[in-house]
């Protein structure tokens, strides 16, 4: 198998600089003002690729799911909350009970220094079988069942974007790798 | 990483062909020239493996996968195969590889000395172990020596330990952790069923119509679980969460009744529920008559005590006695019991102790009950306990699919190592005790041993073993997997004096107040750095591979005990290779399995449960049971429908009922320390916080411990929400922040302080009085008061 094509295209061109820890306002139709993170902050926010993300902003007073809806929510001062990737047919997860898994940051200090170095993001992943095929989903489905949470919308990073977010159905395509095994007799 | 340059051509190549597609910002592009120039993306061909494993913190057993690469643990992601958890975690089981990379893991053996810590190798160590305890059992025989294990011990750990400790040093002072957490649980299960452990599972998590959580904070204590009942209750809108609790927490949000009683009357309550029960007829005569008995036993207060300081004897040993009785008697014991008086003892409505009746008594719907600390750390623990099972047993709802008493357990291995392998100080393996003349006999000779090896006396319980050692009467103590100089209750009473003349050694992987006040300190492996087993609360016994090295010279629990035994002349009871990495957890581990076999108790082999994701004991023909002693199910009841409580043959095979009073708490607020004093656990931290504190993002959502105060009672003491303040009992006081209206609530006159913070020691403050039967402390209980701290 080949690697993607698509989803490794932001990693080449050099351009000007801004800084990589802050999520920064990116005008998309509809949504202006929108907060938009970057694969750096994106990092900071996981102690390893898949680990749930910290919360990134202080207790607001309302229920998590009123601004991080199906769709997501322009919040106005606050810029775009990203929408709920944690699907209806996720199984266990109860939309309610965030804090279950996503924590605040209420500290910058640690309480003793930590050697662990977590599992990166592999943004080369993604594999095709030929150039204009849909890549295999990289990821488990599993609490990601909301594919346009990343993929699409205000919220979504460039580098994972899709191209085609009119179309709804991402799995009539895009499969999940249950096995790393080929199939033999 | 960019190690191969074939790989980074094809990646670069990769990237220009895709780069005229799409439209980039400058930032993007920027940041993404800079993560290149880094290598901070992972190569997609980098070696990256995933295993199973349970997970490291409480007794739920969530099944993970851990990711591991280039020797080091580099991720975690809930197992989708595991049947507990289903692939989802907790915030703690999701970062669990980084309680493995604090960067003050213990990495050699330190011996103190002249107050100053030195590194030593191992074999001084166990030389020095071995000289020391050897010492104390020549000069003062048995009695003299300690082992204080734990419920995160492994089944291997806990069966080293309690095959040296009894086969080996002849003493029976083993004990674990596990007696502060669960021991009440376990007196509920045996006085009622002569056999540990529930008879039903996490499937009635989709089964059961309602569930009673008595004093039981799931959504923050066994998360994962909670959303099993959250999940069932979504799908099905007829289920029913009641929530019985001294502060509103977390959970509390999601009940359907919330009942809010005094602290130390759910006695009362659960004799008022069987009050009205017996009073409406809604009881299972038929199941009651083929299936139960009933009992009574000491129930005079001033006999029974409390064990603690100022309250007894140094040593606690009181013991019950069992006495015949019946339903009419019962009928009797609970006319005091009415809604009226229930109240007013609870402070709880009639109308919520009528409902509660109205729950349990219907006979059509299925009703799980569920408990943890709040029932087991109690004054009358064991109390509780039968009275909760007392409720299943007069309505029928027990062993059956749905209905089922459920206790939880708050250790990964508190079920697998400290109930099962029997690492109490009155216990052997699969349900046996010292005090049955047979099951020493048997357990001798699975040995081969000496008939007579094994004493016959108990040895000190958890608390009573550290009075033993603040006395003198221990000389030598070895403290594996656990940190007591936190999590015992009213410390002051055990704090150690230079130059005491004892010997204390602790194997941990961090640094600790226990460690600090320890002679020798050991390094351990931690989790998947060594091979293990654990067994969850639902009977599963889950085995996992050593995954990675440990840091350092570190060593595994059960190996280091093994090496002190071999240096004390008793390889005989080790005769596997166990040097380092040898093979021999599989023959231990079926040694260990012959005491289950043909007992209801059966583990699967070690073969069998090195591919499950964990089986649920008795596991007979390679088949694991769901429910015990119910037909149709547990393999040892050849009935064709109903239940058969085979395992109780004191009471011709009938499950126990027992008449259990409501008694007041030892402690209770008075004018000089008005406030109750609640101790627990935060979602963030686990126990006493040496492991979830060295990992960042547990450690920054909860950096340090508070007081739960009510929002009156801060008005009236004029306390602003995060000033600090101090709670100030009769054995210490600390002083802390104040959290007003936080993620719990707590009633006027009431206060909670979690235990994780080794810098604020709210054990300072708890009143060491026990569980009479148990002999369970109580940390739920104390009475304190507020003050404000004049800056």
């Amino acid at each position: 198998m080949k690697p993607s094509l698509a989803i490794p295209l932001a990693l080449l061109t050099l351009a000007a600089c801004e800084d990589p820890h802050r999520a920064r306002k990116v005008s998309v139709p509809g949504h202006e003002g929108a907060l938009k993170t970057t694969a750096t902050l994106r990092a900071d926010r996981r102690a390893f690729d898949g680990a749930p993300p910290v919360i990134p902003h202080g207790e607001l007073g309302a229920a998590c799911t009123s601004c991080h809806t199906v769709r997501g929510m322009a919040v106005p001062e606050l810029g775009f909350a990203p929408p709920l990737p944690h699907g209806e047919t996720s199984g266990l997860s109860d939309a309610s009970r965030c804090t279950q898994c996503h924590v605040f940051r209420r500290e910058e200090s640690l309480y003793v220094a930590s050697s662990f170095a977590g599992l990166r993001q592999d943004l080369r992943r993604g594999e095709r079988q030929h150039d204009v095929a849909p890549p295999v989903v990289p990821h488990p489905i599993f609490m990601r069942e909301n594919c346009a949470a990343c993929h699409a919308g205000p919220a979504a990073r460039e580098e994972i974007r899709t191209s085609h977010p009119d179309r709804e159905n991402c799995r009539q395509c895009h499969v999940s790798a249950a096995t790393e095994l080929v199939f033999a007799r | 990483m960019w190690n191969s340059d074939p790989d980074r051509r094809r990646f670069l190549k990769t990237l220009g062909a895709g780069a005229a597609c799409v439209a980039l910002s400058p930032a993007d592009r920027a940041e993404a020239a800079r993560l290149l120039a880094a290598g901070a993306f992972e190569s997609a061909d980098a070696a990256l493996a995933w295993h199973k494993a349970p997970c490291r913190y409480c007794g739920t057993g969530c099944g993970v996968e851990v990711g591991v690469r280039e020797g080091q643990v580099v991720s975690v992601r809930g197992d989708e195969k595991a049947p507990v958890n289903k692939g989802l975690l907790c915030v703690k089981g999701y970062h669990l590889p980084g309680m493995l990379y604090g960067e003050d893991r213990l990495r050699h053996p330190q011996l103190r000395r002249n107050g100053k810590l030195e590194r030593i190798s191992w074999d001084e160590a166990f030389d020095l172990i071995a000289k020391e305890f050897g010492g104390a059992l020549e000069e003062h025989g048995p009695e003299s020596v300690a082992v204080y294990g734990s419920g995160q011990w492994t089944i291997f750990d806990g069966y080293a330990a309690l095959k040296w400790v009894k086969g080996g040093m002849r003493s029976n002072n083993l004990d674990p952790n596990a007696r502060l957490c669960m021991a009440s649980a376990v007196m509920g299960f045996m006085t009622q069923f002569e056999s540990d452990e529930p008879m039903g599972c996490y499937d009635d998590f989709e089964l059961a119509d309602d569930f009673v959580l008595w004093g039981n904070n799931m959504a923050e204590m066994h998360p994962v679980l909670f959303s099993r009942i959250l999940e069932h209750k979504r799908e099905n809108p007829n289920v029913r969460i009641v929530d019985l609790a001294t502060r509103r927490t977390p959970t509390s949000n999601y009940a359907d009744l919330y009942v809010e009683f005094r602290p130390g009357t759910d006695l009362a309550i659960a004799n008022g529920i069987l009050h009205l029960l017996l009073k409406k007829g809604t009881i299972d005569r038929k199941f009651v008559r083929e299936n139960v008995v009933f009992k009574r036993g000491i129930e005079d207060l001033d006999t029974i005590g409390y064990g603690c300081e100022g309250d007894q004897a140094e040593q606690y040993t009181f013991k019950d006695q069992a006495q015949a009785s019946s339903l009419e008697e019962l009928e009797e014991f609970l006319a005091d019991y009415t809604p009226e008086r229930v109240s007013e003892i609870s402070g709880v409505p009639k109308a919520h102790i009528d409902a509660l009746a109205r729950i349990y008594g219907d006979l059509g719907r299925g009703t799980v009950s569920l408990w943890c600390m709040g029932v087991n750390q109690h004054v009358r623990g064991t109390w509780m306990n039968n009275l909760i099972n007392d409720l299943h047993l007069i309505t029928g709802k027990i062993s059956r699919p749905g209905s089922n008493p459920l206790s939880l357990t708050g250790q990964p291995s508190a079920c697998g190592t400290a109930r099962e392998v029997g690492t109490l100080s009155n216990r052997l393996p699969a349900d046996m005790l010292v005090t049955v003349d047979e099951h020493r006999a048997k357990t001798e000779d699975i040995w081969g041993l000496e008939p007579g090896t094994i004493p016959a006396k108990p040895g000190y319980h958890a608390v009573d073993m550290f009075r033993a050692l603040s006395r003198g009467d221990i000389k030598a103590m070895w403290i594996q997997t656990t940190n007591p100089w936190v999590s015992l209750p009213n410390l002051h009473r055990f704090e150690r004096k230079p130059g005491d003349g004892r010997f204390v050694v602790v194997s941990d992987i961090y640094p600790t107040p226990t460690t600090d006040v320890a002679d020798l300190i050991l390094p351990s492996a931690a989790w998947v750095e060594r091979e293990g087993m654990f067994g969850n609360t639902e009977r599963r016994t889950q085995h996992w591979d050593k995954l990675v090295e440990p840091p350092g010279e570190a060593k595994e629990d059960a190996w280091q005990i093994v090496e002190v035994a071999r240096r004390m002349g008793m390889e005989h009871l080790f005769p596997w290779a166990t040097e380092e990495d040898g093979d021999w957890h599989e023959p231990m581990f079926e040694e260990y399995r012959r005491f289950t076999l043909g007992v209801g108790k059966d583990l699967a082999s070690y073969e069998q449960l090195r591919k499950a994701r964990g089986l649920r004991w008795p596991v007979v023909e390679g088949k694991e049971t769901r429910y015990r002693y119910a037909a149709g199910h547990d393999p040892y009841v050849k009935k064709k429908e109903g239940v058969h409580f085979y395992k109780a043959k004191k009471n011709g095979e009938k499950a126990a009922f027992w008449l259990r009073p409501y008694h007041p708490p030892a402690e209770v607020p008075d004018a000089e320390y008005p406030f109750w004093l609640c101790t627990g656990r935060v979602l963030e931290h686990w126990h006493t916080g040496s492991m979830t504190r060295r990992v960042k993002e547990l450690h920054q959502a909860m950096p340090e411990a508070y007081v739960e105060v009510n929002r009156a009672d801060a008005v009236e003491l004029g306390v602003q929400d995060g000033q600090v303040v101090r709670v100030v009992g009769r054995r210490g006081s600390i002083d802390l922040p104040a959290r007003i209206d936080g993620r719990g609530a707590t009633p006027r006159g009431s206060l909670f302080i979690p235990f994780f913070d080794e810098s604020v020691l709210v054990n300072e403050l708890t009143l060491d009085a026990m569980d009479n039967i148990s002999k369970e402390p109580d940390y739920k209980k104390s009475a304190v008061r507020l003050e404000l701290v004049s800056s």
